[in-house]
């Protein structure tokens, strides 16, 4: 019986988007593409011919964005939307001669991009912050493990946020 | 005050920020706008959906363009006097820049 459609749980960080859109391209190339993402980090495919689709990945916050007009240009410029994953809007285009496959042409507006996630990711951790701010007072016993998880959430966070900012330093340019 | 301060402080303008002013001198939508900067820069400059879409909400933000009507359900965009203005200083600054180039381009050849 052959399959006609599979779903895979993968994990990707935040700032991975280029590693999403490099597997899609290959899962594409091998006849599988991408009709659909969700969380936790499942991508459902189907099966079909081989092609050589360029995934792109954006990053959008939903009450800033107006969906009619964003998705209008990208649909004038050859993109096709699959769906979007916590404000991350996935398209792919057929890879030809002469097509424009990026949708960010120019590094400043790519590094937009990147910081809407910072500043994403920067509010989600306040309230960690704010939390081990309040776990330097005495009454607290420092071998709680709600207070262990806590520092770790942060650290990754932290972490998290440094990634991001390699990137965008990678993409500045003269 | 002599000089008008607030153009400049746009400037300078990204190439890709540059040619979607110049193409919205008349009003045009978003793919007028990809196919008219691809074609007058003669294809040194392309802009794609996610540039234009941040540009359009940067630009309009920032009262340099606005929207004034949707033909084929695409809304147009055109620049406002405000936009005409940082255009003009832009394209002022331009001459300055080619100007030093032309001068010295023969003894960099």
């Amino acid at each position: 019986m052959e399959q006609k459609s599979m779903r895979k749980f993968r994990w990707f960080w935040p700032w991975q988007d280029e590693a999403q859109e490099a597997w899609l391209r290959e899962m594409s190339q091998q006849g599988w593409h991408l009709t659909a993402v969700g969380i936790p980090i499942n991508y459902d495919f189907e099966s079909g011919e081989p092609e050589d689709f360029v995934y792109r990945l954006d990053y959008q916050y939903h009450s800033k964005m107006d969906k009619e007009d964003y998705l209008q240009l990208f649909s004038d410029a050859n993109w096709e939307h699959i769906g979007e994953m916590s404000g991350w809007q996935y398209f792919r285009k057929k890879a030809r001669a002469g097509e424009d496959l990026e949708i960010y042409t120019d590094a400043e507006s790519k590094i937009g991009k990147y910081q809407r996630l910072l500043v994403f990711l920067g509010i989600l951790m306040l309230p960690l912050f704010f939390s081990i701010i309040n776990l330097s007072d005495p009454p607290y016993d420092w071998m709680s493990t709600l207070q262990v998880l806590i520092i770790l959430l942060f650290v990754l966070y932290v972490y998290m946020i440094i990634k991001i900012l390699l990137r965008i330093n990678q993409l500045k340019r003269l | 005050m002599a000089t008008d301060k607030d153009p400049n402080k746009y400037l300078p303008l990204t190439e890709a920020t540059y040619y979607i002013m110049l193409s919205l001198i008349e009003p045009l939508h978003g793919y007028g706008v990809m196919q008219k900067v691809e074609e007058i820069s003669q294809g040194t400059v392309s802009v794609g959906p996610g540039t234009l879409y941040g540009a359009f909400s940067t630009l309009e933000k920032e009262k340099l363009i606005l929207k004034i009507k949707e033909e084929a359900r695409r809304k147009c965009y055109t620049l406002t006097p405000k936009g005409k203005q940082v255009l003009l200083s832009q394209i002022e600054r331009l001459e300055i820049m080619t100007g030093n180039g032309k001068s010295v381009k023969e003894s960099l050849v």
